[in-house]
């Protein structure tokens, strides 16, 4: 085993452990990444793999075809993080709105004088 | 039959320099009104306090959509029939109300838009900058939600308890008034546009949207498509 693969799969698994330890989430997350990180220990312990993959794929070198995977993931990710954002920041603003209502100090001016328009 | 009850929105963001002025004239002409601050750093609160206006604070700054609908809120707590948008930067003319909101009192339609490009001599005072982005808007809107306006973002706009039912505004900042479009036609709500004046003062050029900005709204156009 070379260098390179005992710090990758090194690396990996710190990045799994901290997954499931600290950033649960969906299942589904759960199974990606699951899938990921098993498919990263193979590539890994097993090189010739990307290269078999990619020329089966129509990839010249196995890197190429990593960097690819890699793009499209992290595009994937930056929609996931996206989507997320926008979630947090309607409960917030349902939270700030509810505040706001509840604060409303003088409904009952209004609802006193209904002689106008 | 009773009088209905008209409820003027102004979702305010750190203007106390004009708004003093446009709730005295809205209030001039009698109508209820909502002032939204959504979360000013200047004194709006203290005052608002000297008018009899319900005042509704953000706590944060989330967006002129947020304000709107937090006033929409307040409006269906209060047994609204008629809601008005209205903006606090002075673009809007207080005695346009009562022309926006005719149709809506003749139960012609559930909701109407005011536009800026329905008659000439309002046509002409809307700067060419203004004039591109918004043709353009309009054509993005129409592409989306299928409904072609004759203005694509003007903020004053007024619906019947109908449409304030249906109408629930999750777009916080700019891309509102593209959302109001789409629950319109999702709702199937009868709408209608009356030609209004815009007002370009220095300050609301100021305030207003830049061209930058049209930028980010059609992001949060494409990125909805994406949720849920």
């Amino acid at each position: 085993m070379k260098l390179i693969q005992v710090i990758l799969l090194i690396s990996l698994i710190i990045i799994i452990i901290s997954y499931f330890r600290w950033f649960r989430s969906a299942v589904f997350d759960k199974i990606l990444i699951a899938a990921i990180f098993f498919a990263g220990i193979m590539f890994v312990i097993f090189p010739d793999f990307t290269t078999k993959i990619s020329s089966f794929l129509g990839v010249g070198r196995g890197a190429d075809l990593l960097f690819y995977m890699a793009i499209v993931v992290f595009g994937y990710l930056i929609m996931l993080l996206y989507s997320k954002i926008k979630k947090l920041e309607n409960q917030l603003a349902e939270l700030v709105r509810s505040q706001a209502l509840a604060g409303a100090e003088n409904f009952s001016v209004l609802k006193k004088d209904d002689g106008s328009k | 039959m009773e009088a209905p009850k008209i409820f003027v929105i102004v979702p305010v963001f750190n203007e106390s320099k004009v708004l003093e002025k446009i709730v005295q004239n809205l209030l001039a002409c009698n109508y209820k009104i909502i002032v939204v601050d959504d979360g000013s750093t200047d004194n709006v609160k203290e005052i608002m306090k000297n008018y009899p206006v319900i005042f509704l604070c953000h706590r944060l700054n989330i967006g002129q959509g947020a304000a709107l609908q937090t006033g929409m809120n307040a409006a269906k707590i209060l047994d609204a029939d008629i809601v008005v948008h209205f903006d606090a930067d002075g673009q809007h003319d207080a005695d346009e109300i009562k022309k926006l909101i005719e149709p809506l009192l003749q139960n012609k339609c559930d909701i109407v838009f005011g536009s800026r490009f329905l008659k000439d001599e309002n046509v002409r005072s809307v700067p060419f900058i203004k004039k591109i982005i918004l043709q353009t808007g309009r054509y993005i809107n129409w592409i989306f939600y299928g409904i072609l306006l004759s203005d694509a973002h003007n903020g004053f706009r007024a619906m019947n308890r109908k449409a304030l039912e249906k109408i629930v505004i999750t777009q916080n900042r700019m891309a509102h008034a593209s959302e109001i479009l789409q629950l319109v036609k999702k709702n199937k709500l009868r709408f209608q546009e009356v030609p209004v004046t815009i007002h370009y003062t220095k300050y609301s050029q100021q305030k207003g949207q830049s061209i930058f900005n049209s930028v980010n709204i059609i992001f949060d156009l494409i990125f909805k498509k994406f949720e849920k």
